[in-house]
């Protein structure tokens, strides 16, 4: 028990320098776990030994799969049941695009270029054809265009597309055995109860203390995800699924959702997080870096082609339709989901894993960047004519006479920083 | 003449500052003003984790706006209260634009070598890119 203690200390505290990285430096936390997690690999591999951080212990698999599973459900959870049925005929459409062009682009990549297997490289299409819902719900808060038609129409096809993404990696790699048949029949008559049984049941018996609506959908989320390892597929797929039809229920109970959040922020994902950049092989990466490029540059020219030109049908404007494009490029959480699934089944090796993992932070990164540097909608802003400074001729609360031209260049305001 | 402000305002003490700056000159004006602060998502914004912060930054928001109301109604200022999502620079001056207001009031904020680097500086792009006078209480 204490080499366990000691090496929940040790994971932990990767977890709150990770944490106090993501503050410093305005990322996402789920980035600087990894980052973290790599770098902790390399650095304690070196130093005293690559076993030392356990991301094969049991325990940790345990935390590390449970924060995947429930992170899965929160994300499906999100889905707005009223625009997606509202938008869902439009959404296919443009979702399977943006699905199926990086899926079949990495994949042949990968294959004819790259000489993977051909199981390595259908996983590396599933990896790679993410695209992140919460990036695309950022963007088009800031465009304001998350109640037009045009921001409906994505938000519900980037559900389409992970939906895709799940239930390729889901289905693709399980042998079709009687198991299967099983786990799919179990399957829909779980979904079509689920929506009809949980609000009754959490209105007859929830609202205590002792935290029945946690237990309930933990009971839910684990039975379905053993039943899908049991037919050799993928817990977070039941898991998204699960998130998708309770949306309208419990997805709409904010207090419950927090509660499973401080779960899966403060203990859970952290584990699935470091884990998963802890087997990232810098060596590998340093070895043939080409790689890693080929697959990024096959991600964002596959999610370019699929996207680009349905942004413009909509005849959303060239910089704002590059700028959704870009930022419809990366998928950070079904990414390494999809890639660490990969490794533990054995279908892609540790160096395949870490060019995957590489391309899905990359691919999160890297077009953020661009679409920050290049692409923010100035268009709707405009320049200034001239810009007009004036010296407030006024009096501050606490002191002397305030010039505004003088404090401009090293000034600023920041209203989001906490 | 000043006929509307927008004031930014990230609950900081430099953005209190602004705030009772902008008290004093939408007063003397009798100008109404805009309160508007904004959520900035993590770089990039992940699924669960984007949702977490903006509802984390509506409540803190939410929470400061009440004492914020009172004050104005005090001075008998028409005051509104905004949470907008994104960088804060583009969100201020669109809103000064669409709201075509007369000045922006924002306070100073010292930044991090880092934060700019990443951010940019909030206060330059306001001023590259706004139509009106834009102040920086210090």
């Amino acid at each position: 028990m204490t080499e366990m203690w000691l090496l929940a200390t040790l994971w932990l505290g990767l977890a709150l320098i990770a944490t106090l990285l993501s503050i410093w430096f305005g990322i996402a936390t789920a980035l600087s776990e990894i980052v973290v997690g790599t770098v902790a690999q390399l650095v304690i591999g070196a130093l005293v030994g690559a076993a030392v951080l356990g991301a094969n212990d049991p325990w940790i698999k345990f935390l590390s799969g449970t924060g995947a599973i429930i992170l899965t459900f929160l994300a499906g959870a999100e889905l707005d049941p009223v625009v997606f049925r509202e938008k869902w005929k439009e959404a296919v459409g443009i979702g399977l695009a943006s699905f199926f062009a990086p899926f079949l682009g990495c994949a042949a990549v990968a294959y004819y270029f790259l000489d993977w297997s051909p199981q390595a490289s259908w996983l590396a299409g599933v990896a790679l054809s993410t695209t992140s819902v919460a990036v695309v719900y950022a963007v088009m808060l800031e465009f304001g265009l998350n109640t037009s038609v045009y921001g409906k129409t994505v938000l519900a096809a980037c559900f389409i597309t992970d939906l895709g993404t799940v239930l390729a990696l889901g289905l693709i790699f399980a042998p079709f055995t009687m198991r299967t048949v099983i786990f799919a029949g179990v399957s829909v008559v779980v979904f079509a109860l689920l929506p009809y049984l949980t609000p009754r049941f959490f209105k007859r018996y929830g609202g205590r203390p002792s935290e029945l609506e946690a237990k309930y959908l933990l009971l839910c989320l684990f039975g379905m995800g053993f039943l899908a390892a049991w037919a050799d597929s993928e817990a977070v797929l039941p898991a998204y699924l699960i998130g998708m039809v309770l949306a309208g229920t419990v997805g709409k109970d904010h207090m419950l959702i927090r509660r499973l959040r401080t779960l899966t922020f403060g203990l859970l994902t952290p584990f699935y997080f470091i884990r998963a950049g802890a087997f990232v092989s810098v060596p590998a990466l340093i070895a043939a870096p080409g790689i890693f490029l080929i697959l990024l540059a096959a991600k964002i020219a596959t999610k370019l082609a699929a996207v680009y030109p349905v942004t413009r049908f909509f005849k959303s404007h060239k910089t704002e339709a590059m700028y959704t494009t870009l930022l419809m490029s990366t998928g950070l959480t079904f990414g390494s989901i999809s890639a660490l699934f990969g490794l533990s089944q054995g279908i892609i090796d540790t160096s395949q894993y870490s060019y995957l993992v590489a391309t899905v932070v990359a691919s999160a990164v890297i077009p953020t960047l661009i679409a920050n540097a290049f692409y923010l909608p100035r268009h709707l802003l405009g320049r200034a004519p001239e810009v007009e400074i004036k010296t407030a001729d006024v009096t501050k609360a606490d002191g002397p006479l305030l010039s505004a031209k003088e404090s401009l260049p090293e000034s600023t305001t920041s209203p989001n920083r906490q | 003449m000043i006929s509307k402000l927008i004031v930014a305002y990230d609950g900081s003490k430099q953005s209190e500052k602004a705030y009772k700056l902008a008290l004093d000159m939408a007063s003397k004006y009798s100008a109404p003003m805009i309160v508007l602060s904004v959520a900035r998502p993590p770089e990039p914004p992940v699924a669960v984790e984007l949702t977490a912060v903006l509802d984390r930054a509506t409540e803190y928001f939410e929470g400061h706006f009440k004492c914020l109301k009172e004050q104005a109604q005090a001075m008998g200022i028409d005051a509104n209260f905004l949470v907008r999502v994104g960088h804060p620079a583009e969100q201020i001056v669109l809103l000064a634009n669409k709201e075509k207001a007369d000045a922006i009031v924002m306070g100073h904020r010292g930044e991090s070598l880092m934060e700019r680097w990443l951010l940019g500086s909030v206060a330059k792009r306001v001023l590259s890119y706004a139509h009106c006078t834009v102040i920086v209480a210090r």
